[in-house]
């Protein structure tokens, strides 16, 4: 079977998944509120001459700051490409799950879990990058260009490092979910772990080792502020959170082609 | 005695049931009979009280089924299957059941029994076959001891002891003065147990009356079958 | 059809489903070790902390524990089509709400008052292991009950939404972001978002807002999960399952 057609089975699949729609409207929705209001919020504290207090005034960095809404919005693209499989119908509709539908027409296992993972890749990068452009243009609409302090090259690494973040994110939340079968777990683990109450960070207090988890590792992708010491500079983070990355989708590959489905 | 009194449905801009009217008497098998998509589910799930019908009545000894006290000891109803969540065990499904309308455990372990589950009681639910599940759809309904039952497809899944088993289940109910409506679109299950008959075709009820009454003048069910409902219009439904 | 029966058949149901024990164990525990890694971290002679200030700041990470639990008593009917076994079973739709309603806030009090007190357990427990001596005061009794409550009703909303949407995936991811992302990053920019649940509900177990209290913060919560309720409420009596 050509590869190719796999690959486009599971991208029409995704892109015909109520969950994944959801999620997508979720996170630009979310995220265009976090700008307007911060965005608001900035013009106000401009005109009052209050910029200092509010913090930045920069279009870029109050768009940004919704960045952790992209972040999971990517987790449950990860999640719901592969946990939609285990799904069961309702018994009086058979009882049965779609991953043997998905098993009977494409039998090569590591090639089907594949296609999903690049499904989750090409989402990710295509809807990270475009909610950015969309908020940052909201931001300037409300704010005014000229406030911008953030250079272009700036904001263009920083945009990059963002979507590398959610979509290795994102990766790791389906690794996890074909090794759970359920989306609960990497859910609520991935969701917290972007927040101020990560359990990474707490992790921090008892270890640095802690400092090397995948989410750690790669926060330095974002640029900006450092709030918490100790850790990976970006590059080295970055290939840090790709080494868990591939490696957690190793072993997802390995446990999914040898157990039943 | 149960009585739809011209039910009408809609779902969107379809209209799913139109102006259904039927009864079913005690003492009496009652089969209804149609291809898939007829609405046999539909009048059910509103004679049942779980949906709302948009006009007519669905009554149950005079009464709607959300009216009853203790609903499960007047009507025992099997519908679509199990209806178990898939991680508990059959056990401990029954007992919720049971525990609702204050009915012994000792009775759960009683219709486990008859229906020939007392082996997997402790096994969860998302392991059963079809016909486990049918069973312990089947379990459920008995548990109140009632005088009518409401089977939805009660044979799909079984295997030829267990259809032998419901349809002594179901004559031996009628003949001791119960009310059974039971729901299939398998026309030799029905033939074989039915004493009264209800053809439904695209929400429409096409005819009503004994299995005699309505199979004369064509021959056997089948042929009865095919005659009423123009066709196999279920199919690709 | 008696009350009282309906009420242990809903909690009947949460105690045989295993997604339901295996929650709850995990949040307490997850409250102990969380409640013992800060103890570790920030302890020591003279540590200027009580054995409830660091309880305490277990409470927003195990929150999310009690959103799951909470979501569960809903959501879990709409797996499988239980909901139509339990509305065949119990028709009487005002009734079942009240019934399912019950046994939710009973299973989330349960664990919420088990996560504060292992918490405060393994708190004292580290210190003492490492022989140090908290500090008294810091609010003591009063903060952990405040702490309790505030997990309770959180799991409590939980239970609202997810009767209301019925989906287990839209609710957790919902009430997640919204408590841990969208509180935050509101509360940066207007000091209205003291009116969200969660914060005003942290008002509960660290009262440190201007214009609401401990009191009338628990009430906001309380508001807002009867406000969700009710609309739940109306969805599920009138509306087809």
């Amino acid at each position: 079977m050509r590869y190719g057609r796999i690959l486009a089975g599971e991208l029409h699949k995704a892109a015909t998944l109520p969950a994944v729609w959801g999620g997508v409207a979720g996170a630009l929705l979310g995220a265009l509120a976090v700008t307007l209001l911060n965005s608001v919020a900035a013009r106000a504290a401009l005109e009052n001459g209050r910029a200092e207090a509010w913090g930045s005034t920069s279009p870029f960095e109050n768009a940004y700051a919704a960045m952790p809404l992209t972040v999971v919005g990517a987790v449950v693209l990860g999640v719901v490409v592969i946990s939609s499989e285990y799904t069961a119908n309702r018994a009086d509709a058979g009882g049965g799950r779609q991953i043997a539908t998905t098993l009977t027409v494409t039998p090569y296992r590591i090639q089907v879990l594949a296609a999903k993972a690049i499904t989750v890749v090409v989402g990710v990068m295509v809807i990270a990058p475009a909610t950015l452009l969309v908020t940052v243009g909201l931001a300037r609409l409300v704010i005014g260009g000229g406030a911008e302090t953030v250079s272009v090259t700036a904001a263009v690494t920083r945009c990059l490092g963002g979507t590398l973040y959610a979509t290795l994110t994102g990766l790791i939340a389906f690794a996890v979910t074909v090794l759970t079968r359920s989306g609960i777990l990497p859910l609520l683990v991935l969701i917290m772990n972007s927040t101020l109450v990560s359990g990474s960070l707490l992790l921090t207090k008892l270890t640095p080792l802690a400092h090397w988890l995948p989410d750690l590792a790669g926060r330095r992708l974002f640029g900006g502020l450092d709030t918490v010491d100790g850790g990976l500079a970006p590059l080295p983070g970055a290939i840090v959170m790709s080494g868990w990355t591939l490696a957690l989708l190793v072993i997802a590959g390995a446990v999914f082609s040898r157990r039943d489905a | 005695m149960l009585l739809i009194d011209q039910v009408v449905k809609r779902r969107g801009s379809r209209t799913v049931l139109d102006r259904v009217t039927f009864a079913a008497r005690p003492g009496r098998v009652t089969a209804f009979l149609g291809p898939n998509g007829a609405g046999k589910s539909s009048t059910l799930r509103i004679l049942l009280g779980i949906d709302r019908a948009d006009q007519g009545r669905a009554l149950i000894g005079g009464r709607p089924y959300r009216s009853l006290r203790e609903p499960l000891r007047t009507v025992g109803a099997m519908l679509d299957g199990v209806g178990a969540h898939r991680s508990r065990t059959a056990w401990s499904h029954l007992a919720w059941i049971a525990r609702t309308h204050g009915i012994p455990r000792r009775r759960v372990r009683e219709v486990l029994e008859q229906v020939g589950l007392a082996g997997h009681a402790g096994v969860r639910v998302g392991r059963y076959s079809l016909g486990m599940g049918q069973r312990l759809g089947l379990a459920a309904a008995l548990l109140g001891e009632p005088e009518v039952l409401v089977l939805d497809e009660p044979v799909n899944g079984l295997d030829p002891e267990g259809i032998r088993w419901i349809r002594r289940l179901v004559r031996d109910h009628a003949d001791a003065g119960g009310t059974v409506l039971l729901s299939s679109h398998l026309i030799g299950e029905v033939a074989g147990v039915a004493d009264d008959l209800v053809i439904i075709a695209n929400g429409r009820v096409v005819r009503t009356g004994t299995l005699a009454e309505v199979t004369a003048g064509h021959g056997d069910l089948e042929e009865t079958f095919f005659a009423l409902t123009g066709g196999a219009p279920g199919v690709g439904r | 059809m008696r009350v009282g029966n309906v009420i242990l058949a809903e909690l009947d149901k949460l105690r045989t489903l295993p997604a339901v024990l295996l929650t709850a164990v995990a949040t307490v525990g997850a409250a102990a070790g969380i409640a013992a890694a800060f103890a570790a971290g920030d302890g020591g002679p003279g540590a200027a902390e009580s054995v409830t200030d660091v309880t305490l700041r277990m409470v927003p990470y195990v929150q999310a524990g009690l959103v799951l639990l909470g979501s569960l008593p809903a959501a879990h009917e709409y797996a499988d089509g239980q909901i139509r076994a339990t509305l065949t079973a119990v028709p009487e739709r005002g009734l079942l709400v009240a019934a399912k309603s019950v046994a939710a806030a009973t299973a989330v009090t349960l664990t919420a008052a088990a996560a504060t007190g292992a918490g405060a357990a393994a708190a004292a427990l580290t210190w003492w292991r490492a022989g140090a001596p908290p500090a008294a005061g810091g609010g003591g009794g009063g903060a952990l009950l405040g702490a309790t409550a505030y997990l309770a009703l959180i799991g409590l909303l939980s239970y609202a939404v997810a009767l209301l949407v019925r989906h287990l995936i839209p609710v957790l991811v919902g009430v997640l972001s919204l408590v841990l992302i969208g509180s935050p990053l509101l509360a940066a920019v207007t000091a209205h978002a003291r009116w969200l649940p969660d914060r005003a509900g942290s008002q509960l177990y660290a009262p440190t807002d201007p214009v609401l209290t401990a009191a009338t913060g628990g009430l906001v919560l309380l508001v807002w999960t009867v406000a969700v309720g009710v609309g739940a409420w109306v969805r599920f009596v009138r509306a087809d399952p």
